[in-house]
């Protein structure tokens, strides 16, 4: 079934089109990528999809529901920031238990649950540090255990790892496929980095302009590019990526 | 979010139109057009355009000097207890601008301490030219030095490396950078004297400058259509130094390279800085401490012996209900204007939309509005009405007299918290009010006890803006050292004086102190240093 359906959607910003005509589907537990360049929309996609953000024309369906107006609390959706947004006055534990305390009205529950979140995000030894005192990839863990823990159906990530480190990057990226696989959640991933949206996701979703380019396994997108862009945006920088890894160790891989 | 704002917008929107623009349009529909001409010509006029012209550019520049020269003392030179040294800079924050000319008097005098051994005073244009350096150099002071944090401290390096010399340097790096801060610091200090009547009332003596050709049309002859005319002419400089500074171009590097300067090792240059910085400080001091002597001597002249004579007098009338009427609309101000002011910020900073801007807008021309003339402006519009009198009214005008600097401290701090707050909130089903209230209002809670503290300190030493509204039974403080320094009582005025600073003191001090405890790195949030 699907989980997520995005029918003729449009959005439009004065006389500027930013999403033209945008139709896909997104299945339960699937991880899908939306990959682009600046500008190509899928920032505003994802705002949509969270219902911060009104839409022109078109309809969201979550599980054969219209969910076109509803208040972005109701949809059962999370998000992940780039910049974490987490509260500088709350620790860890704290962050992460805090919207969960509200919603069961139970502290001690509240807690032991984020602890458990925490548990399997490799962070309890940080239960009581504040954001300013862990590194940029900790505080990307709490962020994603914040999220979780609310148990969504569905976690938006707004570049969410682009601010890391490339060996934070890596890690964390392993990390979140695992956690994906445990909790079976559906995730949409919002990216620039080509290789980062290949290595993650079950689909990918190309965006230019406004509009969705090739949306497909990775592996199709690979090889059969859908236009000139395509090739020149997705292929053509990975080979780049893979030749010039080949040339540093030598040796064919 | 917009949404649930939009009841916020309206009442917000309702309460700036009713207090600013209102009482600003009606000041202007009660022109008589004939009197603008009859006006312009008089004598008494023109002779005070050209006073206020004369103090106020004379002033403006030293005061600009003397500023500029301690925020080089205490960020380019190797002079030691930086954060002690700013505070007693700002001291002269903490008094009535009329505080400064009393002090003048007492020790220069017709018949001050220093002037009556050496026979000359100082009444007159150099007094008044004196006394408004003296209140207006700490503001230039603050706006400088927080202009030299934003020089890119690379540049100097580039330019040693390059081998500018001194003149070079400072040309092509330091004013490139500090051209805008200084700029402000010069229109906002020449407005600020243009505009005050606190000095030239108790040093004046007969030079007349139009904000006390002001309040006499006013307060003695009634005419508030004249007065009101007048008032526009001191709306001109504000109103330039608004444009300026709008659309003048900044070059603070927001990056702000974090690193220190490394200064050049320059012994001369430390000790004559050092000199000057403590002869400035000295300076505030001495007048602070003519204060003391004339309160607790009986007569400095003529019987210079301890006395509590000016204490008992005070007492004797009423002093305490004084207070506790300056502490009822301080208080007020403090608390409600940083409560509207606060929300305001809000909604321009964070919520934005048409109506935000217009809010925004409002907000700021109070920027080019002198007290004076926004007191004359209440006066036309309110009098007669319900409010008129009331307490609710004094702290209301404060209020808005105020309301830029605190406003613009609330904005800038609320743009600095992370904007995806209130959307993580919305998708975890935690309501608006509750996450303003447990993450965005802890993240800049410091930013809030400056606020309230700057309210307070500034609704305690105004005159201007109440001279038109207070009546008998809600007088604040202030005002007294006005009636006392008319009936040459300066043992009283200085009491009076040392009571406000005493009060300013205690609210500056506990919120620095409270302030200090927070750990700044968590929230990454900037305050104003200054006391």
């Amino acid at each position: 079934m699907d989980s997520l359906e995005i029918k003729n959607l449009s959005k439009r910003y004065g006389k500027k089109m930013v999403l033209k005509n945008i139709n896909f589907e997104v299945k339960n537990g699937e991880f899908l990528s939306i990959l682009g360049p600046s500008g190509c929309g899928k920032t505003t996609l994802l705002r949509i999809l969270i219902g911060i953000e009104d839409i022109t024309e078109g309809s969201i369906y979550k599980d054969k529901k219209d969910i076109t107006k509803l208040d972005p609390s109701k949809r059962g959706m999370g998000i992940v920031f780039q910049n974490y947004a987490l509260f500088p006055n709350m620790n860890v534990l704290e962050n992460v238990s805090y919207a969960l305390k509200i919603k069961l009205k139970n502290k001690e529950k509240a807690k032991r649950e984020a602890i458990k979140m925490l548990e399997m995000l490799n962070m309890k030894e940080h239960l009581h540090k504040y954001p300013h005192e862990i590194s940029g990839g900790q505080q990307q863990r709490v962020a994603m255990a914040r999220t979780l823990v609310l148990n969504p159906d569905i976690i938006l990530f707004d570049e969410a790892m682009s601010a890391l480190d490339a060996d934070n990057r890596l890690k964390l990226r392993g990390e979140l496929k695992n956690i994906q696989k445990k909790t079976k959640t559906t995730m949409i991933y919002i990216t620039h980095d080509q290789e980062e949206a290949f290595s993650l996701s079950d689909r990918v979703m190309v965006m230019n302009d406004g509009e969705i380019v090739q949306i497909d396994k990775p592996s199709v997108i690979f090889r059969n590019p859908a236009n000139q862009y395509v090739k020149n945006f997705v292929t053509d920088h990975l080979v780049d990526k893979v030749s010039s890894i080949q040339k540093c160790i030598g040796t064919d891989i | 979010m917009k949404k649930k704002f939009g009841k916020l917008n309206v009442f917000l929107l309702i309460f700036l139109g009713i207090t600013v623009l209102y009482p600003l349009l009606m000041m202007i529909g009660h022109i008589n057009v004939s009197d603008i001409g009859k006006l312009v010509g008089s004598v008494g006029f023109q002779e005070a355009l050209k006073n206020s012209l004369f103090v106020g550019v004379i002033a403006t520049l030293i005061s600009v000097i003397v500023a500029y020269l301690l925020a080089y003392s205490i960020n380019r030179t190797n002079i030691k207890h930086r954060a002690v040294l700013k505070l007693c800079i700002t001291v002269p924050m903490l008094i009535p601008s009329i505080s400064h000319g009393l002090g003048l008097i007492n020790l220069f005098g017709a018949r001050g301490i220093i002037s009556s051994l050496f026979g000359f005073n100082i009444v007159g244009s150099l007094g008044i030219i004196v006394g408004s350096v003296l209140y207006s150099f700490p503001i230039a002071f603050l706006i400088i030095d927080d202009g030299f944090k934003y020089v890119d401290t690379n540049l100097y390096e580039s330019a040693r490396v390059l081998g500018l010399n001194f003149h070079q340097t400072f040309f092509k790096v330091t004013f490139t950078y500090l051209k805008k801060p200084l700029f402000s610091a010069v229109f906002a200090v020449f407005t600020m004297i243009f505009t005050d009547y606190g000095v030239p009332l108790s040093v004046g003596g007969m030079y007349t400058t139009l904000p006390v050709f002001l309040y006499k049309e006013v307060i003695g002859l009634l005419n508030y259509s004249t007065g009101t005319i007048v008032g526009l002419f001191l709306l001109i400089p504000a109103f330039i130094s608004f444009m300026v500074d709008t659309f003048m171009r900044d070059y603070a590097s927001t990056s702000a390279s974090g690193r220190e300067l490394v200064l050049k090792e320059n012994k001369v240059r430390d000790v004559i800085f050092k000199i000057y910085t403590y002869v400035i400080i000295l300076s505030v001091f001495v007048i602070i401490g003519s204060f003391v002597y004339y309160a607790v001597m009986d007569n400095v002249l003529l019987n210079p012996v301890l006395s509590m004579k000016h204490f008992n007098y005070v007492i004797s009338n009423d002093v305490g209900g004084y207070l506790f009427n300056s502490l009822v609309i301080s208080g007020g101000v403090a608390i409600f204007g940083t409560l509207i002011t606060y929300f305001v910020a809000y909604v321009t900073g964070r919520v934005r939309g048409k109506m935000a801007r217009i809010i925004h807008i409002l907000t700021i021309i109070t920027l080019a509005v002198p007290g004076m003339v926004l007191g004359l402006a209440y006066s036309i519009s309110f009098s007669g009405t319900f409010i008129y009198n009331t307490f609710l009214l004094l702290i209301i005008v404060n209020i808005i007299h105020f309301i830029a600097s605190p406003y613009l401290m609330a904005y800038n701090a609320l743009q600095k918290v992370n904007m995806n707050y209130e959307i993580v909130a919305k998708t975890c089903n935690v309501g608006l009010l509750r996450i303003i209230k447990d993450v965005i209002i802890p993240c800049t809670k410091l930013t809030i006890r400056e606020m309230f503290a700057y309210f307070f300190v500034n609704s305690m030493i105004t005159i201007s803006a109440v001279a038109f509204l207070y009546n008998t039974k809600n007088m604040p403080l202030s005002i007294l050292i006005n009636t006392y320094e008319g009936n040459m009582m300066l043992g009283e005025a200085a009491i009076i004086s040392l009571i406000i600073l005493m009060f300013n003191v205690i609210i500056k001090l506990v919120i620095y102190l409270i302030n200090r405890r927070e750990d700044r790195r968590k929230y990454n949030e900037v305050t104003y240093e200054s006391f």
